[in-house]
């Protein structure tokens, strides 16, 4: 079932000359009504010399605008304070610019509702309240001076002050909730009581929407609200419990890939070679009518066969199509008419860093140092759509012939969206590149994918893992990491310490973001970023005194076990 | 909600229960291997069939854990084990009565020995289905402990037939078997909440996956080598250097104990450097161990040092594979646990019986040891095999978890 609201609105100036309040909604269609949800907004403009208007009007209509052209990957609150950090600077610059429009500033509270749950955004005294099982709460607090003569003085708005900050809030959203967003004018004349009371005429059904809308705006100014006063409600009709996965249902009624020969025709593509072939997956070069080479994907028969695997396969996609970048093999649509579950991306020759490793190829310093500052980019390219690829690995980055670095499968990456039971498996990928944290059941997020990132750097210089290799299923002890250079003298220091920080057992140590990396990289022996490089390792008898004479005890007992043994016979 | 410790979670009777009834069921199980000796020399055996004694409730224990497990799914553990239990009581007392006075009447009593040694399929999901999971480990590391009751039975049994005559010995081992069933039946509660039963398709799904083989080899190879050892090594150190059942029996009981202390040890080796990476050296410390014993020392002390290092290895490699199997095969772990548990018994048949076979044809054990140190190196090779099949992602289905 997909998200239902009914929406109406109602505004009206009262005794003042202008109105000042602005709200608006948007209902989608579709994949957008899904991955995006219903937006509702109010703002209530503060005028300096009349832009109050100008700007409550503006920045309710980008909210709207805007928040539909955030990636489709990103959280909602990430989103909305994104846009509202935005606007906050438009308005900042207009004020600043125009005379007319000086001191202008505006409250701006925004209600998004996805899936099955609510969000919000808020900054300023318009209200949202929520209607559900006839009591009404306020979910938004007021920023305004708590003191007599100025409870309508406002200590944030957008526009007001150089940065702005944005509360933020969420929970689920049931069917038959009301959300009611209310200016100022509106609340300060009604008591809560009143407010109740109409709200549960909606909900009841014993009156309409826009009824209800007009006639509590309306109140408002007959009990003496001297105040712009507006009033947009909206009742959920119906919620939608698995967002995503109906997106993704079409993609999971089409069956199997069968098994294709080389040279096979399949849904107009010519079958060319067979590039992989794993427990869940399998790859197959193909050319399309036009002779472009593409990769054609799909689950394994057996694979296919598991409802979670399927739904995990359709989850790639979706990540797929929506990181558009030179660093990832572009998604290419499938035919209408497929006759099977598959994907198709761009396809470009060239080998896996994997593949070069285990032909032996030699990574020298330039040349790794060039890999690690495009991979860098590549994996920033991906956090800064919100998704953590969880799997990058020698053998998941791709060195086209084109000289373009290029990340593979997203096979178990997470993005904002949430699809629980994707992303609770925190030990999904490759055991040796996981972080440690990661071993303890943390949440994955960027600092782990650095991690992954300078485990990969490190194997490409010593073919060997910084704590041994993992097995799965282990629960590994991390140590100490063996410095590149005991395997490589020839890695400069610099470049030593940068991958040292990467591979730090606490996650705080490492770098914040791909792109403090990246810096750290091309600023190269100048970086300041890195710290001093880690201690030699010690032998066991400075690093534990106690161990050690606990080991010597017991083999000294064990020897005088043996020679009375001896003695005895 | 707060983690309840250990002994607040969970039916503490019942574990206790699970643990007597394990314990003793075991001990008679195995209890023809530190009897064989003064059978074999009343019944005139012959080494081969001296081995297919021990060996065969080994084989029908393995089987019909498969029989016991699809019983408890349909009719409760209690219940189950109740009938396994009396079944068991009824040919030791029969024996007893009657008297065994064939080879054919033994392998009999050997058969319905087997029941008991199906009893792991009863006493574990028994005690285990009353904890949460995060105890679960701790409550079926102490029902598991039961397999002491190997080393019991070849600690106690020869002094028994040594002063009372071996027939009478099952006569005694009714008086424990009986009083333990009666607190079992008391004490014993089955869990409220039970799963569903397994289709007998879900074996033949799960066979589909080539991990699910190895998985059954490495069992074979490391619970068979326990339990073929366990139930041959009273005759082979009689035969062997001419020890007398009791001494042989302690002698065995020795190595029984070293290779059941051992099995949680294994596990937490396995979970901290890697199931693969510990059952590769367990293998191989097993493989030198035996290759050597085959070699025939003059001293029997060398032989049992031998022995207690291929049994701590072997026993350590137990706990290693039941590390990796609940995890690998999350979804399918009751079927599997029962796959495997009987591919460990078949191995234990195997080697129990071909034993006695090549010292029967050639005069010397030599060649059984070695060809199970060839199973040993397979295994090996399967190891690596399966590593590399390993070294991929492991995707979030993988990773689901599933209640046992």
């Amino acid at each position: 079932m997909p998200l239902t609201v009914s929406v109406a609105h109602y505004s009206a100036a009262g005794p003042r000359a202008r109105n000042e309040d602005f709200t608006g909604c948007v209902t989608p269609h579709g994949i957008d009504l899904v991955s995006k949800g219903f937006a509702a907004v109010i703002a209530d403009g503060v005028s300096g010399a009349g832009g109050g208007r100008e700007a409550a009007e503006h920045c309710a209509r980008n909210v709207l605008a805007d928040y539909y052209s955030t990636p489709e990957t990103w959280e909602v609150s990430q989103s909305l304070d994104k846009i509202y950090g935005a606007l906050n600077r438009w308005v900042q610059t207009q004020a600043r610019a125009t005379r007319d429009l000086a001191g202008m500033a505006t409250t701006l509270t925004t209600l998004v509702l996805r899936g099955s749950m609510y969000h919000f955004a808020h900054v300023g005294d318009t209200r949202i309240l929520l209607l559900r099982g006839g009591q009404m709460q306020c979910l938004t607090s007021d920023h305004v001076w708590q003191r007599p003569e100025m409870e309508h003085v406002l200590t944030r708005a957008v526009g007001l002050d150089s940065s702005v900050t944005v509360d933020h809030g969420f929970g689920p959203a049931r069917t038959g909730d009301v959300f009611a967003l209310v200016s100022d004018g509106v609340w300060a004349a009604l008591a809560t009581t009143d407010i109740e009371r109409e709200l549960n005429r909606v909900a009841d059904a014993r009156d309409t929407v826009e009824h209800i809308a007009r006639s509590i705006v309306e109140l408002a100014h007959q009990l003496g609200s001297k105040d712009n006063a507006t009033a947009l409600i909206v009742v959920v009709n119906d919620i939608d419990e698995n967002a995503l996965r109906d997106v993704l249902h079409s993609k999971r009624e089409l069956p199997a890939l069968p098994a294709l020969d080389i040279g096979q025709r399949f849904d107009g593509f010519s079958v060319e070679e067979l590039l992989h072939q794993s427990r869940v997956t399998v790859l197959y070069r193909v050319q399309d009518l036009h002779g472009r080479p593409l990769v054609l994907k799909a689950l394994s028969r057996t694979a296919h066969a598991d409802a979670h695997e399927r739904l995990a396969f359709a989850h790639e996609c979706w990540l797929n199509k929506r990181v558009v970048a030179r660093f990832f093999a572009q998604n290419v649509d499938v035919p209408e008419d497929a006759s099977a579950s598959y994907t198709l991306t761009t396809f470009h020759s060239g080998k896996s860093l994997g593949q070069k490793l285990a032909a032996g190829e030699y990574f020298n310093i330039p040349e790794t140092v060039k890999y690690a500052s495009e991979l860098a980019r590549a994996v920033g390219a991906l956090h800064r759509r919100s998704i953590i690829h969880r799997d990058i690995k020698p053998e998941n980055i791709h060195a086209g012939d084109d000289g373009q670095l290029r990340l593979l499968d997203l096979g178990v990456a997470i993005s904002g969206f949430e699809v629980a039971e994707l992303s609770r498996a925190t030990r999904a990928g490759t055991p040796s590149y996981l972080a440690p944290e990661l071993f303890e059941n943390a949440e994955p997020g960027p600092r782990s994918d650095i991690y992954a990132v300078a485990v990969t750097l490190y194997h490409l210089l010593t073919r060997k893992f910084p704590y041994g290799e993992i097995e799965p299923f282990q629960s590994p002890k991390f140590g100490e990491v063996i410095p590149v250079s005991r395997w490589r003298p020839d890695c400069p220091g610099w470049f030593e310490r940068i991958i040292l920080r990467g591979l730090s057992i606490d996650a705080e140590q490492r770098f914040e973001t791909a792109e403090e990396l990246l810096i750290a990289i091309e600023q190269g022996p100048l970086s300041a970023a890195s710290p001093t490089l880690a201690r030699a390792r010690q032998p066991l008898a400075t690093r534990n005194r106690l161990r050690t004479w606990q080991i010597v005890a017991a083999l000294s007992i064990l020897t005088n076990l043996f020679l009375l043994f001896m003695l005895n016979r | 909600m707060a983690a309840t410790g250990f002994w607040q979670a969970g039916h503490r009777p019942t574990l206790l229960a699970a643990f007597l009834y394990f314990d003793l069921a075991f001990m008679v199980w195995v209890i023809l291997g530190p009897l064989g000796v003064q059978i074999a020399n009343d019944l005139k055996l012959d080494p081969a069939q001296k081995g297919m004694m021990v060996a065969v409730p080994v084989l029908s224990g393995a089987l019909l854990r498969i029989v016991v497990g699809v019983l408890v799914d349909h009719l409760k553990p209690k219940l189950t084990g109740a009938i396994a239990q009396i079944m068991v009581l009824a040919s030791l007392a029969f024996a007893w009565i009657n008297g065994v006075h064939s080879y054919t009447e033994v392998l009999i009593l050997g058969v319905f020995l087997g029941v008991a040694g199906a009893s792991f399929a009863v006493a574990l999901p028994l005690a285990s289905r009353w904890y949460p999971p995060e105890h679960q480990g701790t409550a079926l590391g102490i029902a598991g402990a039961g397999n002491s009751g190997t080393a019991f039975a070849a600690l106690i049994a020869p002094s028994l037939a040594a002063a009372f005559g071996w027939l009478n010995v099952f006569g005694i081992a009714l008086i424990p078997l009986s009083l333990v069933l009666v607190f079992y039946w008391i004490v014993a509660k089955d869990a409220p909440d039970c799963p569903p039963p397994k289709p007998l398709t879900a074996y033949l799904t799960v066979l589909r996956d080539r991990d699910a083989w190895w998985f059954m080899f490495f069992y074979s190879v490391t619970f068979g080598g326990f339990v073929g050892l366990a139930a041959s090594l009273t005759i082979y150190f009689n035969v062997e250097y001419g020890l007398d059942a009791k001494t042989a029996g302690f002698f065995t009981a020795a190595c029984v104990f070293a290779g059941s202390l051992m099995r949680p040890i294994g596990g937490n080796v396995a979970d901290r450097i890697g199931g693969i990476k510990s059952l590769s050296v367990m293998y191989v410390v097993a493989l030198c161990a035996l290759i050597a014993v085959s070699f025939h020392f003059e001293s029997a002390w060398m032989a049992l040092a031998l022995f207690v290092v291929a049994m701590l290895a072997l026993g350590m490699g137990n706990g290693a594979v039941f590390q990796l199997v609940p995890q690998r095969f999350r979804r399918e772990i009751g079927v599997m646990t029962g796959l495997v548990g009987m591919a460990g018994g078949i191995g234990g048949f195997y080697l129990a019986s071909s034993l006695g076979y090549f010292k029967k044809m050639t005069g010397s054990y030599q060649i059984g040891f070695l060809i199970f140190a060839g199973l040993a190196v397979f295994a090996l090779v399967g190891l690596t095999v399966v590593k590399q099949r390993w070294r991929t992602t492991w995707g979030s289905a993988a990773m689901t978890a599933a209640k046992i």
